[in-house]
This record gives structure tokens, C-alpha cells and sequence, in this order.
């Protein structure tokens, strides 16, 4: 085992862990608003508004994250108005081009956990706000709305951790995360085993970080699911 | 029918509804004139339509034709293109519904909600009254349905029977002008319908206009001041309960009765 090579580049972990961090949490909080308008219109029973929600969700659900990320990264270079345009600096930045893929990827996942505890509000709960005078959007203001995110929480704690890992494809495109630490570490030392190991036990504690904190939002937002305590 | 005594409007007034799911024709033509205090009590067996007629007063169902109106406001209709019958505007209908509260048999309560939170619900987010005076309120139609103690409960954590009144409270915060009944006993153990019962009791004491669909017949010939009866879409039986129940005139009613009573 060689310790020396990994205590040496410590700060490089911990400048990866940083960038994962930062990019998990970005793309989470963009996926999220992105969500909440998609799962809604995909949960809607007209085709002309579901349609294209629904295609959007196949899409990057249908394809794997790499190839979205490389569709992205390298694909939207080869277009030369792409190139000429203001938006160029998004799409030549490797973090930028990530941080697009993760969103948009995790943003389907995310639509659709919600679109399927939309769909699960218990009727007569909607129907009561109906006849007390609510309008179609303060009903899902007010009742859909936070009760399916109570009954997405579960779900969408597997989507964060899953968002977690994925994000090690960062590291694939130049990208100086956790992985891509590891990466680093295991050219300048040829250490795999020691380097891989070393980025798997941050990845560990990140999961362990998230689990805590969809325990205390569970026990939050679950406490009309609890067993009372006397 | 009770007699109009003044100009006033009726508290509710019912025309001639018809409702129709596909080519089954469920109401056949009711009307119905109910004046402020009225408890008017909706009796029938299964599939007589007594929820879909309860139901398209505060359009939860669509009625294929007929009329509504509630303290004289006519509810507009229109009919679209491909023939179907809708109200033509929808924050009317929102406005009507949130001066008709509804009482359902599943309860329906809000399950993410306390017993308190339902019950401000809607008057804090429908009629916009200030937090701090709807909490007063709420308090004071807790304690009269006897939850007080239970506010802060999740529904989960009640009986039915605590639901149920809690569902009343909810209704009563409205201040509504009117209060709909859908068999608020039905869903409930036989030990709990008395709660359930008192509570409508006291509040038909107070002088709340009710309509109520219910399959007891105690509520119906002791509290209420009207009956009506429906099967197979139309009213079979309308009068005063003392009348109605000691001479029973259409055979329907009458076989209703026995089979009720026995």
C-alpha cells in the first residue's frame, strides 16, 4: 500500500471534493426546477400538454448519461453557428457542459418520480379543496403539490445519490472532480488500487451525508405518516 | 315545497336538474327550494342518485342540464362546440363552492395537514381572511365540534369518527351559507355515528341550512324539517318528516321504509 502517494495529494482530493460537491448540488437545484414544471405538465392528462414533457423524460431516460454528456461536450462543437454564437462559452467549458447533462438528466429522472406521486394524490383530498372554492392552481399550490413531494421524498433521495455518482463522469471530460482526482493520482503514482479506493471512501461519506439529511427531512415532512407517540 | 314568506331569495334553488354518465340517464329532472334554516334530508337507496344530485349543486358533477342558483346568483352555464354543458366562469363557481361547504363520506381530509391546518385551509387561501382571525375562528369551531384537543393531530391519528367531525369544522370555518352533507355517517363504525350525528344535531339547532344525503333515518325524521326521497333519478317522496314517514304516498318509499325499519 502506498499511503505516502495519497496523503501527498490530499488537497487534490479535496479540491475534487469540492467540485463534486458543487456540481451535484448545482445540477440537483437546477434539475429541481426543472422538475416540478415538467412532472406537472407530464401529469397532465392531455396529450397536446404531456407530449412533449413525456418525450424529454424518454429521451434522457432512454440514453445513458455519458452520451448525453459527450452529445453536449463534444457533439456541440462540430456546429459552427454553435460556435459563433454567445452561447459558446457554456458549451467549450467542459464544467458548464456537465452541469448541463446532470441537470437535464437528473431534471427527467426527477420529473417523472413526481408525475407518479402526482398522479397517486388521493382524489377525494383534491376534490375537497375543489369544493371548498380553490382554483385548479391553488388546489396544486396548496394539496397536490406538497403532498406529492411527501410522497416523492423516498425516490428522490435514490435520485440524489444516483446524481451522486453519476457525477463521477466528470472526471471522463477533464474535469477535476473526485474521480478525476483519482484519475490524476493514479497516472502521476500508478497507484489504482490506493487512488480509486481513496476517491470510493469520499463517495461513501457524501452518501452518508445525503442519507442524514433525507432522514431529518423525512422526519419532518413524514410526521402524518408516523405512528403517533404518545 | 315550503312557501316564500318574503322577497328574499331562496338559500338554494335547484331547477330541474338532468344528469346523464354516457347513455345512463341518473337524474331525471329534480328541483329543489330550500330557505335559510332548512335541513332538508336526501333519502334513497344505492344508485336512487342522491350524491350526483347532491354533487351537482356545487358542480363536483356537471349537470347535463337544469339550473342552480344559490342565494338568487343563477350559476352560468354554456354549452361548447361538441354539445357539452360547462359553467362559463370558473371563478364563479369558485366563489359559489367556497359559500357551500361539503362534508364527504371518506372524510377527505387533507393528510399532510393538522386538524388545524385543514381547518384554516381554505379560509386563510380562498377567502383571504387574515391568519390571526382564522385561527380564533378555527378555535372556536374546534371546541363546538368537540376536537379542541385534538388540533394539532394529523387525520391518520384520528378515528373516523374525529375525522369526520373535524371534516365538519373544516366546513363550518367557511361560514357557509349553505352546507352539504354527502353521507357524512356511512363510512363510519356503528359507535361513532352518534358523535358524528350530534354534532350535525347542534348545528341544525343553530339554524344552519343543511342538505343532507344520509341513510338515517333517525337524523332524517327527528332533525331535519323536510324530507325528500329519490329513486331512479326522480323525487318520489317530498314533504314534512312527520307527514312523509306516517303516511308514506308513492309504494317506493313505502318498501324503502320497511325494508329500513324492520
Amino acid at each position: 500500500m502506498d499511503i505516502e502517494a495519497i496523503v501527498t495529494n490530499l488537497p487534490l482530493y479535496f479540491e475534487g471534493l469540492v467540485t463534486t460537491v458543487q456540481l451535484v448540488i448545482l445540477s440537483l437545484a437546477l434539475g429541481l426546477v426543472l422538475a416540478v414544471p415538467v412532472g406537472l405538465l407530464a401529469s397532465s392528462r392531455s396529450l397536446a400538454v404531456n407530449f412533449l414533457p413525456k418525450v424529454y423524460i424518454y429521451f434522457f431516460r432512454g440514453t445513458p448519461l455519458i452520451v448525453q454528456m459527450y452529445i453536449i461536450y463534444f457533439g456541440a462543437g462540430q456546429f459552427e453557428p454553435l460556435r459563433e454564437s454567445l452561447f459558446w462559452p457554456i458549451f467549450k467549458e467542459a464544467y458548464s457542459c456537465a452541469l448541463i447533462a446532470f441537470a437535464l438528466n437528473t431534471a427527467a429522472y426527477t420529473s417523472e418520480i413526481l408525475r407518479g406521486a402526482i398522479i397517486a394524490t388521493p382524489f377525494g383530498e383534491i376534490e375537497a379543496a375543489r369544493a371548498s372554492g380553490m382554483s385548479k392552481w391553488l388546489v396544486m399550490r396548496r394539496v397536490v403539490l406538497p403532498s406529492s413531494f411527501r410522497r416523492a421524498l423516498p425516490a428522490y433521495a435514490n435520485e440524489v445519490i444516483f446524481m451522486l455518482h453519476g457525477s463521477a463522469l466528470a472526471g471522463v471530460i477533464t474535469i477535476i472532480d473526485l474521480f478525476g482526482a483519482a484519475r490524476i493520482v493514479n497516472s502521476r503514482h500508478f497507484v489504482p488500487f490506493e487512488s480509486f479506493i481513496t476517491a470510493g471512501v469520499f463517495y461513501l461519506i457524501l452518501t452518508f451525508a445525503i442519507i442524514w439529511v433525507f432522514k431529518r427531512v423525512e422526519f419532518r415532512w413524514h410526521a402524518h405518516l408516523r405512528q403517533r407517540s404518545s | 315545497m315550503p312557501e316564500q314568506v318574503s322577497d328574499a331569495p331562496y338559500a338554494l334553488e335547484v331547477d330541474n336538474i338532468h344528469k346523464s354518465f354516457g347513455s345512463v340517464e341518473v337524474l331525471k329532472g329534480i328541483s329543489l327550494a330550500a330557505d335559510d334554516h332548512d335541513v332538508i334530508s336526501i333519502l334513497g337507496s344505492s344508485g336512487s342518485g342522491k350524491s350526483t344530485f347532491l354533487r351537482c349543486i356545487n358542480l363536483l358533477e356537471t349537470p347535463t342540464s337544469g339550473s342552480v342558483r344559490v342565494k338568487g346568483e343563477l350559476i352560468e352555464m354554456k354549452q361548447l362546440r361538441n354539445g357539452q354543458i360547462v359553467p362559463s366562469d370558473r371563478k364563479q363557481v369558485d366563489r359559489i363552492r367556497s359559500r357551500l361547504a361539503m362534508v364527504f363520506q371518506q372524510f377527505n381530509l387533507w393528510s399532510h395537514m393538522t386538524v388545524m391546518e385543514n381547518v384554516c385551509e381554505a379560509p386563510v387561501h380562498v377567502l383571504k381572511i387574515p391568519k390571526k382571525e382564522v385561527q380564533e375562528h378555527a378555535e372556536s369551531v374546534l371546541h363546538r365540534v368537540g376536537l379542541f384537543d385534538r388540533k394539532d393531530y394529523y387525520p391518520a391519528h384520528l378515528s373516523g369518527g374525529q375525522q369526520q367531525r373535524a371534516a365538519i369544522a373544516r366546513a363550518l370555518a367557511m361560514n357557509p351559507d349553505l352546507m352539504l352533507f354527502d353521507e357524512p355517517t356511512s363510512a363510519l363504525d356503528p359507535e361513532l355515528v352518534g358523535e358524528v350525528l350530534r354534532v350535525m344535531r347542534g348545528l341544525a339547532e343553530d339554524g344552519t341550512t343543511m342538505l343532507v344525503v344520509t341513510h338515517e333515518m333517525g337524523f332524517a325524521r327527528e332533525v331535519s324539517n323536510r324530507v325528500m326521497f329519490l329513486h331512479q333519478g326522480r323525487v318520489e317522496e317530498d314533504g314534512v318528516p312527520a307527514e312523509v314517514f306516517n303516511n308514506p304516498k308513492s309504494e317506493r318509499f313505502k318498501d324503502f321504509l320497511s325494508g329500513n325499519l324492520k
